[in-house]
């Protein structure tokens, strides 16, 4: 087995693989930020101070 | 061990331009986090940032938990004594976290139990007081296991900056400790959240740009070459019993299996996340994070062996005429390594996202432990439910009570032990435990409290992977050394993998010669369902 050969592919493929999800991920959390600090607003304004200990899911 | 690499002619490329990177973004995003607070309304909000995770800030927040500065430190260390072949364990723990992914094994049914720790299940599965123990297990477990943490990050800043005194390093890490405190006492999980996501992006493209620049200035074919010269076949063979041999093999897939689906600062993110269908989406994606992880600084430990062994000067300061490291300078290793690789700027860049890194894992595990010791240690003891408003003032205290602690463990006390060695059996004494409780009692519905008690303290034994505490039993352990053929230490992972049987045995033979006798809550909703 050629143990020099799969870890340079291994290697490469996942810095490929890597790169495209950091690219993704930062575009995509980007908008999920947003719609989280939404939501937030949103139950605070609706709802007000919660009390929701453990129980709350 | 204080070693100036300037008077040798290594003199770091970290200049004022850099410093000014690292002060200014340190700043902007400890801002950022004091900032979100005003986002924050509820115990639910502070912890599990109101369950509102969707995909992609999940994978960031989840990743930038795991690709923490320690685990950098020791993955590096890992690659500079191993070589390619601790490429394995970062192909472990991407197979086993894509297989969580796919099958949704563990992390599916605890979200759907709607809990925020895992003590809180086992609580539901086993009652209260086995809730109680496997909490103060676990965070016991967890915050030794961080205790090293500002040791790794002092040596990290000074392998870059070739900073040369120690009290002025000890100033920087504790005001870092500071703004990490601030931010997670004040913001809680949504803050933890956003700054992941920040973090996330700083550190992954400067990881990617590292890695591209160290193979443009050493070479990939000079990579192989130095590393078959000094390693041989176990240099990339994780096989051969010179290196790591089969019971590491198998040791580290256990091992990516509990760092994705059993390590409570993870589980966390799966309880935090929209649904089940984010859940096994976040496992699935954060395979390849999981991967990198440990991937990159192993490739940089990698290169930092190449650099040190082609110079004959470094290689008398880092490495003994048998090629072998002090495990305090083959740590320092790719920090330095860095320093001189990287040009001014880049390096600012880079270690602006290693030190986010380590403020991200910080405030993750800060506030994953102080919400055990509130949720699971303390809470279950009052009878009337505490109110949101004292868990939260519980758990700020805890954070800081904690932060307290790993400051004068970690950066004031000196400890004499190898990192690796340290966090590994740290982190077993929970682990093995807490995999058995999680498996069977999501599984097996024949396992009862007995069991689980059993499998907990078994756990416990993993201590025995210590060389300090071998040393110690050496009596007891002689007949089993003699009976083997076993010279020197038993490997860890041979301990850690027989620890495990044990665990699981005794968790089976436990259920059935002691069975639960009454039904609990947790048996009549799943029936109700």
């Amino acid at each position: 087995m050629d143990w020099v050969k799969i870890w340079t592919f291994f290697f490469f493929l996942s810095l490929g693989l890597f790169t495209a999800l950091a690219v993704i991920v930062a575009i995509g959390g980007f908008f999920n930020i947003r719609s989280l600090f939404k939501d937030l607003s949103e139950a605070r304004r609706g709802h007000g101070p919660r009390n929701d200990s453990r129980a709350e899911a | 061990m204080e070693t100036d690499f300037a008077k040798l002619g290594f003199s770091t490329s970290f200049t004022v331009l850099d410093w000014c990177i690292v002060v200014g973004y340190l700043i902007a995003v400890v801002s950022i986090g004091v900032y979100i607070r005003k986002y924050v309304a509820s115990a639910t909000d502070f912890m599990v940032a109101g369950r509102g995770l969707k995909t992609f800030l999940a994978i960031a927040t989840m990743i930038g938990t795991e690709l923490g500065l320690v685990t950098v430190m020791y993955s590096a260390q890992k690659g500079f004594t191993g070589g390619f072949a601790a490429f394995h364990i970062a192909f472990a723990a991407a197979i086993v976290t894509l297989f969580v992914g796919v099958s949704g094994f563990i992390v599916v049914p605890l979200r759907r139990l709607n809990v925020m720790t895992i003590p809180e299940f086992y609580e539901k599965r086993f009652g209260r007081d086995v809730r109680i123990l496997g909490g103060a297990i676990l965070a016991f477990s967890g915050i030794l296991n961080m205790g090293l943490f500002l040791k790794a990050a002092s040596l990290f800043v000074m392998g870059v900056t070739g900073l040369a005194s120690e009290i002025h390093l000890k100033i920087v890490m504790t005001v870092l400790l500071c703004m990490v405190l601030l931010y997670t006492t004040l913001g809680g999980m949504v803050s933890v959240v956003v700054l992941d996501y920040i973090q996330f992006v700083v550190l992954a493209f400067g990881l990617v740009i590292a890695s591209v620049l160290s193979i443009r200035h050493l070479g990939w074919t000079n990579i192989v070459e130095t590393v078959t010269r000094e390693m041989g076949d176990s240099g990339f063979n994780p096989f051969n019993e010179a290196g790591f041999g089969w019971s590491y093999v198998l040791w580290m897939f256990f091992m990516g299996l509990v760092s994705c689906a059993v390590w409570q600062t993870a589980v966390i993110r799966a309880c935090s996340a929209k649904d089940t269908a984010t859940v096994r989406k976040m496992y699935s994606l954060s395979s390849i994070g999981f991967l990198i992880r440990f991937l990159i600084p192993y490739f940089f430990g990698i290169c930092a062996l190449v650099f040190i062994a082609n110079s004959s000067s470094l290689r008398s300061v880092f490495l003994s005429a048998e090629g072998k490291a002090d495990p305090d300078l083959s740590l320092r290793a790719m920090p330095f390594y860095l320093s001189q690789i990287l040009p001014s700027g880049i390096i600012g860049i880079v270690t602006a996202g290693m030190l986010a890194a380590f403020m991200s894992t910080h405030d993750s595990y800060l506030l994953c432990w102080s919400s055990v010791l509130t949720q699971d240690v303390v809470a279950p003891w009052f009878r009337k439910d505490l109110s949101s408003r004292v868990r939260l003032l519980l758990t700020r205290i805890f954070i800081l009570a904690i932060g307290i602690f790993i400051l004068v463990w970690g950066l004031w006390f000196p400890l004499r032990q190898d990192l690796w060695d340290y966090m590994a059996i740290s982190g077993a004494i929970y682990s093995i435990g807490g995999f058995t409780l999680l498996a069977f009692g999501l599984y097996w519905n024949r396992a009862s409290r007995t069991g689980a008690y059993l499998a907990l303290l078994s756990g416990i034994l993993a201590l025995l992977g210590l060389s300090k505490v071998q040393e110690l039993c050496a009596p007891m352990l002689a007949p089993i050394k003699a009976r083997f053929g076993i010279e020197g230490d038993i490997s860890s992972a041979v301990i850690g993998l027989l620890v495990l049987i044990l665990a699981i045995v005794l968790m089976i033979a436990g259920s059935l010669l002691w069975p639960d006798r009454e039904r609990n809550r947790y048996h009549a909703e799943r029936e109700e369902s």
